[in-house]
């Protein structure tokens, strides 16, 4: 049980006083547990490198990059926490104009693999806008709602964030990303949950959805993401594909054992049996390596870092900031699910990066915004004396 | 959890059951993976490690030292030695640049980039195996080849060992070469322990003492990764035993002897195919063994190419064939022993029997010619023999029938393979009643056992069926079956197979025949059937044979082979062949000939002279010429 606050700080009154409690604001087991995750994931950067057989911080390789990232995402978290967080109310329109525009041009320049267009070459590091989409369309979003306090059960609120949502939306199906497109309708769908719309629209809305399923089918499924789906529906079509990788992310998992066979020794990673295991799959290197322990410590830290996002969000005054919070919540929670639901075997294969542990800046370097952002929330709060 | 109750002021709804939702839907997914996590980890961890651990871990043979080979003296006739292959692991060759690096490699290795693609998708097995583009490839290139890696994905330079045949062409057809292991061979020799990319023997003792050679395959437990790349070997679970060596009943330097002379006598007949051997009749130790033309196995050993192979094959010389054990022959007069000494067993005749020798015999309403045309008048086994007189011998054989004259044959060996410790033997032809009924639906003429008596006709026989049969009159009348290996020697120095001599059996004809064969076979040289032969400081037994073959030209002459076959005593000079201690018997077969004298003889004093360091003579060098004199002799 946490001990409650004291008296809240008169921001931004610049005495002694007032510092003690902007930092008693400032959430820092938060900052705690964000700071333990990014530091799972750069063990499994460095665990990756070495078990390619490099030296850890040779030159380009995964460790060095990720150190890289992790330095910028620091940079970028205190950023987040400094600037007052209603510069993004005031800035909303423009952020939302910038977002489209980044991936508009990642779909006109953007490489990837097989003829999609997902990331953006800048210098000798990529970064995939998609991954900052997300976190600017919470902001988007948050601030879309927060002003719609009070019409919050409207049909219209719903149907102004779907409009918000759909072109991004549409731009991230088209390079093309399914993983990217599902979280952004998770961001949506938790948002608008959690700003109490009208359950019987949100329902409603559901139901459109599955409705719709059988013409994204036909029409908006590429073929290799259906293929994805029937494999993981029917494994024993496809031995050497998709359904390949799903059970070798299971064996890596399940060789893992109670205790894990230790950092660096993981066999199944090491012959590189394991698809993209730096990123989509570094859950499963995590599993064979940490065992159920690791695994579960790592759950324990996500749960935990939920639980000061909600927390944050509870607290806000600001409706902005409770919409935001509950953004962050529902991007982090929906795509740790999804992310280790595929690597053990219970959701298909989707493109979607564990935070903080798979490898890649744009997935850090975001999250580390959308905290710094929540604990700009956290310490702004002109809190009602009792 | 904070206390709602605990903010009064509170200006707005929060929709704390929307947070609740929310916390139960987080527990929702976190036990969920949980409780898969557990099922993966903790229930069925065991059955995943095992899993992951077949993954990652093969077992690799590691292939044995091929067993070597000695001449008897110990010196080195077959090594090992490394040499570098380029491959392809097709499943690291990308399609798009298929065509760059076959054009790429086919430069440097001086080969067409079809050729190279070809050799890729000719390829069974996986993927994931290495085919062998070229063999023995230079140090140069191989290191160029090793620096284009990024260029040339998916090819790669491995040291392979390979065969080395430090003799080149003395010792062909004897040791045979190894070669890439076919469909047919693997499939049966695969439980064997076999390998797709194995080598096997193809011919010779190669061939014939592979599984003595190969040694035993070792195998190592290799932690390997996705793409089937070895990432190191976690332990030797078997180490490999090399495969034993070899060491052969001839000395080099004999060898050499005998293919010198073998190779004076065809350059001056002008022969293109000859056979020269020699043994030891009291062992069946086979002491040289040469059959020109011949080929270098070290081709084989280097990975011939298809030019080559092809070149070998169509040449109409056959130098790939051994003509020592692997064709037949008629044996011509050389045969009149098998008729001489069961005519004397079968009391047809006696040592002292005189039989008119007339130009020629009628039999059958046709005329059967002696070879001079001429006759010897009456004569005993020794002046018939002595003088090789068809028509005695006509009628010797018509005495002794068909079907004896079959059976004193195949008790001398002749018909069936000798059983000499090398692949492909043939059986020659040794016609009898049943034979003939089998082979053309009617039984022997009088014609044809006339025709057999003197090594005609329909018979036919090996040089080593020939030099067997002999060796076993010079012995006393033991058949010994041929022998080519002394010793077989375990890799650490024990002796796993000692030289023993292999009876056969020994021949049903009494030693006074025998004796009485042996002295006829004394008198060839004394009456100089074979020239000047008697003349040398050494005394030799001997038959001489010229074998009609073929079809006759314009002027109705047949061509002729030239046999000789003849022995000295233990002590060489000693002229008593009552003895029956003889240490060396010499075959000696001159194809198509044609010659005015018998280049068998002749090759094989030249070989007499070399190996008992005599000094060679050339008194009658007419005797190599050509001059097809249409008759036998």
């Amino acid at each position: 049980m946490r001990v409650m606050r004291a008296e809240p700080g008169r921001f931004p009154d610049v005495s002694s006083r007032a510092v003690g409690a902007l930092w008693r604001a400032y959430d820092l087991q938060l900052t705690t547990y964000a700071a333990l995750l990014g530091a799972v994931g750069l063990v499994m950067a460095y665990v990756n490198t070495v078990e390619a057989g490099q030296s850890a911080l040779s030159s380009g390789g995964v460790f060095q990059r990720a150190l890289l990232w992790s330095a910028l995402a620091i940079v970028v978290f205190l950023i987040g926490t400094v600037f007052d967080y209603s510069w993004i109310k005031t800035f909303t329109w423009p952020v939302y104009v910038i977002n489209i525009g980044l991936l508009v041009l990642t779909k006109l320049i953007g490489d990837g693999v097989g003829g999609s267009a997902r990331w953006i070459a800048i210098g000798p590091l990529t970064f995939q806008f998609s991954e900052l989409a997300k976190i600017l369309m919470i902001g988007v979003l948050a601030a879309y709602l927060g002003n719609r306090e009070g019409k919050l059960d409207s049909l219209g609120s719903i149907l102004g964030a779907v409009l918000l949502v759909v072109p991004p939306w549409v731009l991230v199906m088209l390079q093309p990303d399914l993983g990217t497109s599902l979280v952004l309708l998770a961001i949506l769908a938790g948002m608008l949950f959690m700003s109490g719309a009208s359950l019987k629209w949100l329902i409603a809305g559901l139901l459109g959805v599955l409705a719709a399923i059988p013409l994204v089918w036909a029409y908006v499924l590429q073929d290799y993401q259906r293929q994805r789906i029937l494999t993981f529906l029917n494994p024993s079509t496809d031995t050497q594909g998709a359904a390949w990788q799903v059970t070798q992310a299971q064996i890596a998992v399940g060789a893992g054992g109670p205790l894990g066979v230790g950092l660096t020794n993981g066999t199944q990673s090491r012959g590189q049996f394991l698809p993209v295991q730096e990123s989509d799959f570094v859950f499963a290197v995590l599993a064979q390596e940490l065992g159920f322990i690791g695994s579960v410590v790592v759950f324990l830290l996500f749960i935990a870092l939920l639980w000061r996002v909600l927390v944050s969000a509870w607290r806000s005054k600001d409706p902005f900031g409770t919409l935001y919070g509950a953004g962050v919540a529902s991007l982090l929670l929906f795509q740790v699910f999804v992310n280790v639901g595929m690597v053990v075997g219970i959701l298909p294969v989707t493109g979607i990066p564990l935070p903080f542990i798979s490898h890649g800046g744009a997935s850090l370097v975001s999250i580390a915004l959308g905290l710094g952002v929540i604990q700009s929330i956290n310490i702004r709060q002109q809190r009602a004396e009792w | 959890m904070s206390n709602p109750t605990l903010l009064p002021h509170r200006e707005r709804d929060r929709r704390p059951i929307r947070f609740v939702a929310f916390g139960l839907v987080m527990l929702l997914v976190f036990s969920s993976l949980t409780l898969r996590l557990g099922y993966l980890q903790i229930t069925n961890g065991r059955t995943y490690a095992a899993k992951a651990e077949a993954n990652r871990t093969v077992t690799v043979s590691i292939p044995a030292p091929r067993g070597l080979i000695y001449d008897r003296q110990g010196r080195l006739l077959v090594g090992n030695v490394p040499s570098y292959t380029v491959e392809i692991t097709p499943a690291d060759l990308p399609y798009g640049q298929r065509d760059t690096v076959s054009a790429q490699l086919g430069s440097l290795l001086n080969m067409q980039p079809s050729d190279i693609l070809a050799i890729v998708d000719s390829a069974t097995g996986s993927r994931f195996d290495p085919v062998r583009i070229k063999q023995d490839v230079p140090k140069d290139t191989a290191d160029i080849v090793s620096e284009s890696a990024a260029q040339l994905p998916g090819v790669q330079v491995v040291i392979e060992s390979r065969r080395d045949y430090t003799t080149g062409t003395l010792f062909s057809h004897i040791l045979g070469y190894t070669g890439p292991i076919d469909a047919t061979a693997y499939a049966q020799l695969q439980s064997s322990g076999y390998l797709p990319s194995d080598d096997i023997g193809k011919a010779g003792l190669e061939a014939s003492f592979e599984s003595v050679l190969r040694g035993t395959y070792g195998q190592n437990l290799v932690e390997r990764d996705a793409t089937g790349k070895d990432l190191q070997v976690l332990k030797t679970v078997q180490p490999a035993v090399p495969g034993a060596s070899l060491t052969l009943t001839i000395d080099s330097k004999v060898q050499t002897e005998a293919l010198k002379a073998l190779l004076w006598g065809m350059k001056a007949a002008d022969l293109k195919r000859g056979v020269i051997m020699a043994m030891n009749p009291q062992t069946g130790e086979i002491l040289a063994m040469v059959s020109m033309p011949t080929y270098d196995d070290n081709l084989f050993a280097k990975g011939i190419s298809q030019a080559d192979f092809q070149k070998l094959v169509t040449d109409p010389t056959q130098p790939l064939l051994d003509n020592s054990i692997q064709s037949q022959y008629p044996p011509g007069s050389t045969f009149k022993l098998v008729t001489g000494s069961g005519a004397l067993q079968d009391r047809k005749i006696t040592p002292t029997t005189q039989i008119a020798t007339r130009p020629y015999v009628t039999i059958a309403g046709t005329k059967f010619w002696d070879w001079n045309h001429q006759g010897f008048g009456m004569c005993n086994i020794g002046c018939g023999f002595g003088n090789s007189s068809d028509t005695f011998f006509y009628q010797v054989a018509t005495m002794l029938g068909a079907d004896r004259l079959s059976y004193y044959a195949h008790a001398f060996g002749f018909g069936q393979p000798t059983g000499i410790d090398l692949p492909g033997e043939a059986s020659g032809i040794i016609p009898s009643n049943a034979w003939k009924v089998a082979t053309f639906g009617q039984p022997m003429y009088a014609g044809d056992t006339a025709w057999a008596g003197i090594g005609q006709g329909y018979v036919a026989v090996t040089p080593i069926q020939l030099i067997t049969a002999y060796a076993a009159l010079a012995n006393g009348g033991k058949l010994y079956r041929p022998q080519l290996v002394e010793t077989v020697t375990a890799a650490d120095g024990t002796v796993i197979t000692p030289f023993k001599p292999d009876l056969i059996r020994t021949v049903p004809v009494s030693a006074a025949n025998l004796q009485t064969m042996r002295l006829a076979a004394r008198e060839t040289v004394t009456l100089r059937h074979t020239y000047n032969l008697v003349d040398m400081p050494i005394a030799v037994a001997a038959k001489s044979g010229t074998a009609e073959f073929g079809v006759k030209d314009a002027q109705g002459r047949l061509p002729y082979h030239s046999w000789f076959v003849g022995w000295v005593n233990k002590d060489p000079t000693s002229k008593d062949f009552t003895q029956t201690n003889s240490q060396l018997i010499v075959v000696a077969f001159a194809y198509s000939a044609q010659t005015i004298g018998n280049a068998g003889t002749e090759i094989a004093k030249y070989f007499f002279q070399e190996y008992f360091h005599i000094k060679h003579d050339y008194l009658l060098p007419q005797l190599m010429v050509k001059g097809n004199f249409a008759g036998g002799g």
